[in-house]
């Protein structure tokens, strides 16, 4: 291959930079880590060779070099000559979306592919910062011509809020309430929430380094693969130890005015680093970020510094990834994730997607079940060595915990001192007890259980990442603390002052579990725009024996959640259509109404039945919780890691259309299944069996990369703080990354049911049976998005029967794609020993995944949104109704990672409240009844939307349910910002 | 009277503006009334017709080579020369965009009854049901008779909305034992201006609405009458009071007022009719509004 131009330059600007790095010492320092040189190789070429050129980092030296250097570490392998010119003039944040768009691709280590945009970035300096700003006005000014003026009233109207219904009747559980919806209460009454609130809605967040330097600072002393003596650590007891001196370390703060102690970080808002799982992957971006237009972060110089010396240089090979790509030569999985257009896994950043036994945390205290684990060994005389050692780790783990309680109790203490004001003071006085006692001690108040809650959250994302960890069902759990004060309550007012202070506590729990937020490469605001933790939370439902669960506190959790309309905790609601009151059903739908967006709504008959096939005990699948988004977990015993990965169905589809090859990434993966145009494929059952293969193709190398990096989990982050709160640990003497759990699962998440559905009844009728259009013509119609061929783009999107139009068949359809999803991920286990599920919800993928597709035989146009979740195309039918039965009418038994189905709904102007809510119930109800499983609804109407897309700073607490997570729509990408507005609105 | 089976425009559900609940409307096709503003002109004509819809149309000609009368061109105003059209609907089989379509559908009481049926879950979730409405229903009695007694079998709610415009005795027989409610419109009072409007005088109508008021009082179905708001036709103050004076003299308090909604010229030129030249094109002010309900302060006002 000749060498371009191209490729003259590029080494000419690695020279460059080479020498800017070594010459000036104000750079050259950034080669440096704490641990000496910073050493590896970098290479740059194109698919076709044109271009070879790299830069090697040695000695405290950086070198530009005419090729390839052998054993690169990293190499950027760019689409042609022109994808590196991009690559020239892109900002740091770009450089990643240029991997999502196949632009380039990067084989080996993705640290140093970061690390390299972080010396680009230094040396680029204020430019880049320029060129951010320019493009981020640039956008703004585009997005105003949405809605040009400002709109008066469109906004989530206080009008909603005002209005509030009483309850027309008291459930069974409900023992203290008078009037169990709270109408007397607003946010109005509880300033201290107020100013927390509005502190959520104006702070940035800011990058935290605390938690990654304290531990690379122990790890960096006593080592991580091997100890100080050369002896290999078991990886449980170096977690363990590690945790316990973060945790004795870390600053302990309690936010001014706060009810509760403890931080996630030492910032107000906190951007958490986990840089063994994915935290590197914000090395590129620290000297950008805080100019970046989606979600930017502040942060302080000292940061960067002590990121880039101390905590990332260490982490460069130490993350699940990269321990992947090492221990198995980078496998084709791996390669196939790294390309973002087929599927995700989340696993390469957590595994944490469960629901901690916090009754037993709350009602042992540390020290009881530390006790347990001891009682546990001495029973067990013949315990093998990893069981001593994981319990022995778990136990460290909550003595960590409770060092840090410790901590809190003194900082409380310390405080009071200071403090003049009488009532803070008592409220420091009181906290410094309580922090004093819980959570080593059984709790005893309602104050204890929050605050034990609390403190054990911050523990669990300190060892976890902050990525779907779920506080269960919250209600259930603190109800016996809430009758317990209130049981020598007899005066009414005094009464009233109880439940006040209950809603405010909770509301103080909400409010601090805004305090942390997921590190967000760019990259991740197209893939993710917009999500939180998502710390779901579970309200409602049936007790563990199968009774009546709703309780004084599900309607405090759900005043709170109607008062803060806060995106996280992603508050679910479960609603047992035989069991549960038609009065908790109206109030789920009030809240709804209110905060335009939450809770989400799930039909308990049809969760159970979705999961008969595993034979779980009834009591543990009757305390089943939402996990992250949607997904069903049995609380407190279960790893389900309900999202491990995000699976792009649309992709099986495409690579079937072409012969095995995907055609964005330009690349023939898959297996040859025959060439749709040269009428290999003759019949549909044919060209189904095509795609079935190219999906089983897809599941196959998912499940193999998941099961690898739970591999990875189990050397690089065992959790012992995780596994002292789940079920099973202790008696089987294992972590949970290692099993450890009673219950063990893997959950995907498939996208693109109903765009494949369509996809597959288009050929179905309009090809194999009507004739109306040859696979050909279509085929060569789809290739080319539809330019030219109006007639078959009209053909397709109006004369096929669609999921969601109350067609029989295309239900037919989508059970039959689902049955293979369900039975062919069911087909596998998990290196944990357990069952694959599959669910049918995408978080915000279906846009991200739908901006690396091309058109399909649907008629969806090629780079648009496929549908979220598994909702129907806005067109399928303009009848609501029809969306509801065909969702409905889904069998459970084939969802069993749980479904997310999106119904945008607007009142008309002259409704009053009681009639919108009441007409939101029958639809929910109505729904149920015919065996739905989930549903969630956003209250708002486009002409809302696109007013806010135009004017952001009208709408910063505009909440919008993305699939199964909430968001506020001003954070959203602009893809994501137009897929909302884009869906069926239906007038109710 | 007209054809058998009947023509059915249209089978909606998730109805919220026609009877309580969530509703499923049955359309069916042909009126023996002809008011000027009708928002539904397709559902005049009891027969067939084709429809043109300019914006669906993506110009690729398939129709043109189907047609066997000549009967379609860019050149005629609206696309269909309904001369020459024999209504043999080729060219709807054909287009791939649903411009061409067919206004009307033959349907008997099981398929009805089967569709509508599907909803049952909604009906009972809200206290909806079924309601028939057209066009004009009891055009159709035996039909709309059995459909509604179909219907009350399964348990659902049905509604009819009526022009008022029937036999009343046959109505009584066939469709009036199987109603749980009836809106009955109520347009113009003057006679003659009635007869100018609407084609055919009122005196019928509201002797039919005075017996089933009646039947209502009796424990019948429960009646509700309606009043189109059209400015220049029925909106104005003297008709009003009429109308007021009228209900308050047999007894009835509740009224239902249902402002003008100007999007149905579109329809007229998708099916080639005209429409009058008077009617207003935009949608009535608040003030409007409330000038209309104040002719009837005592009263119950709905919608």
């Amino acid at each position: 291959m000749k060498s371009s131009p191209v490729h003259y330059l590029a080494i000419g600007l690695l020279k460059a930079m080479a020498t800017s790095l070594t010459v000036n010492p104000a750079k050259r320092r950034y080669l440096f880590s704490a641990d000496g040189p910073l050493e590896c190789s970098l290479g740059f070429t194109t698919e076709s060779g044109s271009v070879t050129a790299g830069l090697i980092l040695s000695k405290g030296r950086a070198r530009a070099v005419g090729q390839v250097p052998k054993a690169a570490d990293t190499v950027m392998i760019f689409r042609d000559d022109k994808a590196i010119l991009e690559m020239l003039s892109a900002t740091p944040n770009e450089v990643l979306n240029m991997l999502l768009k196949s632009r380039v691709r990067i084989q080996g280590n993705l640290t140093y592919a970061n690390l390299f945009n972080f010396l680009v970035s230094l040396l680029m300096g204020k430019r880049h910062v320029k060129m951010m700003e320019d493009k981020k006005r640039e956008n703004r000014e585009a997005a105003k011509l949405c809605a040009p003026d400002a709109a008066e009233d469109l906004g989530p109207d206080a009008a909603r809020r005002a209005a509030r219904l009483s309850a027309p009747s008291r459930d069974p559980g409900v023992k203290v309430l008078d009037d169990p919806y709270l109408p007397e209460y607003g946010l109005d009454d509880f300033p201290r929430l107020a100013r927390f609130l509005d502190i959520h809605f104006t702070q940035s967040p800011e990058v935290s380094a605390e938690r990654p330097r304290l531990l690379t600072e122990w790890f960096r002393e006593f080592g991580f693969e091997t100890k100080g003596n050369g002896e290999p650590w078991v990886p449980e007891l170096r977690q363990a130890r590690a945790f316990a001196y973060l945790m004795k370390n870390r600053r302990p703060i309690i936010r001014a005015g706060d009810l509760l102690a403890g931080t996630t970080t030492d910032k107000e808002i906190g951007v958490v680093i986990y840089p063994d799982s994915h935290g590197t992957m914000i090395w590129g971006e620290l000297l950008s970020v805080p100019h970046r237009e989606l979600n930017p972060y502040a942060i302080s110089d000292e940061t960067i510094q002590v990121l880039h010396h101390e905590v990332f240089p260490f982490w460069a090979k130490r993350n699940f990834r990269e321990w992947v790509r090492d221990k198995y030569g980078e496998p084709l999985c791996q390669r196939l994730d790294e390309r973002f257009a087929v599927y995700f896994l989340w696993k390469t950043a957590a595994l944490s997607h469960t629901i901690p036994d916090f009754p037993r945390l709350m009602t042992l205290g540390a020290r009881g079940l530390i006790r347990e684990m001891e009682e546990e060994l001495a029973a067990d005389p013949g315990a093998d060595r990893d069981k001593r050692n994981t319990l022995k780790a778990m136990a460290m783990a909550l003595e960590g915990l409770v060092a840090y309680a410790k901590n809190l109790s003194l900082e409380a203490r310390r405080q009071a001192r200071h403090e003049n004001d009488p009532t803070r003071k008592a409220e420091l006085l009181h906290m410094a007890k309580t922090c004093a006692r819980v959570p080593e001690y059984p709790c005893e108040t309602l104050f204890d259980a929050v605050q034990c809650i609390w403190i054990a959250w911050i523990g669990l994302h300190m060892e976890n990442t902050n990525a779907g960890l779920s506080m269960g069902r919250l209600d259930q759990w603190l109800q016996p603390w809430f009758l317990a004060g209130a049981k020598d309550i007899k005066d009414p007012e005094a009464k009233q002052a109880y439940v006040r202070e209950a809603i405010e506590l909770i509301g103080c729990l909400f409010m601090r579990l805004t305090d942390h937020l997921p590190l967000v490469p760019d990259i991740g605001n197209y893939l993710f725009g917009g999500s939180s933790s998502d710390q779901a939370i579970t309200l409602g439902g049936v007790t563990p024996e199968g009774k009546d669960a709703v309780c004084d506190m599900t309607y405090v959790f759900l005043k709170v959640t109607e008062m803060l309309g806060l995106r996280d905790p992603n508050v679910n609601a479960r609603f047992h259509p035989e069991v549960n009151s038609a009065a908790f059903l109206t109030r789920l739908c009030e809240v709804n109404y209110i905060t335009a967006a939450t809770p989400s709504l799930h039909n308990d008959l049809a969760v159970f039945d979705s999961l008969a096939e595993f034979g779980y005990d009834p009591a543990d699948l009757r305390n089943w919780s939402a996990t992250g988004c949607v997904e069903p977990t049995l609380s407190g015993a279960h790893i389900g890691h309900t999202n491990c990965m995000m699976m792009n169905m649309v992709a099986a589809l495409e690579m079937a259309m072409n012969n095995g090859r995907h055609p964005l990434m330009e690349w023939k993966v898959g297996p040859e299944t025959g060439s749709a145009e040269n009428g290999d494929l003759s019949t549909f059952d044919q060209f189904f069996d095509s795609f079935c293969r190219q999906f089983e193709f897809l599941i196959d190398q998912s499940v193999e990369y998941n099961n690898l990096l739970g591999l990875a989990h189990q050397d690089i982050r065992p959790t012992p703080l995780l596994s002292s709160v789940i079920q099973g640990t202790v008696e089987k003497g294992r972590d949970v990354t290692r099993g450890g759990a009673r219950y063990n699962s893997s959950g995907a998440a498939v996208i693109g049911l109903a765009d494949v559905t369509d996809s597959l009844m288009a050929m179905k009728k309009l090809v194999y049976e009507q004739g109306r259009v040859s696979m050909s013509q279509l085929k060569k119609a789809v290739d080319v998005n539809f330019e030219g061929y109006p007639a078959i783009h009209a053909l397709v999107q109006n004369k096929v029967p669609l999921f969601g139009s109350g067609s029989e068949e295309a239900v037919d359809m989508a059970k039959r794609v689902a049955k293979f999803a369900h039975d062919t991920y069911g087909g596998h286990v998990n290196y944990r020993g357990g069952p694959y599920t599959a669910g049918f919800w995408s978080m915000s993928n279906h846009v991200a995944f739908g901006g690396l597709a091309g058109a399909l035989p649907s008629g969806r146009l090629a780079r648009k949104a496929f549908t979220p979740g598994l909702t129907p195309q806005p067109h399928a039918s303009a009848n609501l109704l029809d969306n509801i039965r065909d969702v409905a009418s889904l069998p459970p038994e084939l969802l069993n990672n749980n479904i997310a189905f999106n119904v945008k709904v607007v009142p008309g102007g002259g409704d009053s409240h009681e009639r919108v809510v009441d007409n939101m119930r029958s639809y929910v109800s109505a729904y149920f009844g015919l065996g739905g499983m989930q549903m969630q609804m956003n209250v708002v109407t486009s002409a809302m939307l696109k007013d806010a897309m135009a004017h952001p700073e009208n709408y910063r607490n505009l909440l919008v349910r993305i699939s199964g997570y909430n968001a506020y729509f001003v954070t959203l990408n602009r893809d994501m910002q137009l897929e909302l507005i884009e869906r069926a609105q239906y007038g109710i | 009277m007209v054809d058998k089976p009947p023509l059915i425009l249209e089978i909606k559900g998730n109805s919220l503006d026609d009877g309580p609940g969530i509703r499923t409307v049955v359309f069916f096709k042909g009126c023996p009334l002809s008011c000027a503003w009708c928002h539904n002109p397709e559902s005049k004509n009891p027969r067939q017709e084709i429809s043109f819809d300019q914006a669906l149309c993506v110009d690729c000609g398939t129709c043109l080579s189907v047609c066997g009368e000549n009967a379609l061109s860019r050149e005629n105003p609206g696309y269909v020369d309904r001369e020459r059209c024999t209504l043999c609907f080729a060219c709807e089989e054909s287009c791939p965009s649903g411009a061409l379509s067919r206004v009307g559908r033959k349907m008997g009481v099981s398929e009805i009854a089967g569709e509508v049926e599907k909803d049952l879950p909604f009906f009972q979730a809200s206290g909806g049901g079924a309601t028939l409405s057209g066009g004009e229903p009891t055009l159709h009695m035996d039909l709309a008779g059995d459909l509604a007694r179909s219907l009350r079998e399964k348990g659902v709610h049905v509604l009819l909305e009526t022009c008022g415009l029937f036999d009343f005795r046959r109505f009584s027989e066939k469709l009036l034992p199987h109603l749980d409610a009836i809106y009955m419109d109520l347009k113009i009072m003057n006679p003659k201006r009635h007869s100018q409007a609407c084609g055919v005088p009122n005196r019928t109508i509201l002797e039919n609405f005075r017996r089933l008021a009646e039947f209502s009082r009796q424990g019948g179905p429960s009646i509700l009458a309606r009043v189109p708001l059209v400015p220049g036709y029925t909106a104005d103050k003297e008709n009003l009071l009429a109308v007021a004076d009228f209900l308050r003299g047999i007894g009835l308090a509740e009224i239902s007022l249902l402002p003008y909604n100007p999007l149905w010229k579109d329809k007229t030129v998708k099916i080639g009719t005209g429409f009058a030249d008077d009617l207003s094109e935009s949608w009535m002010s608040r003030e409007e509004i409330e000038e209309c309900r104040a002719s009837f302060p005592d009263f119950t006002i709905q919608g």
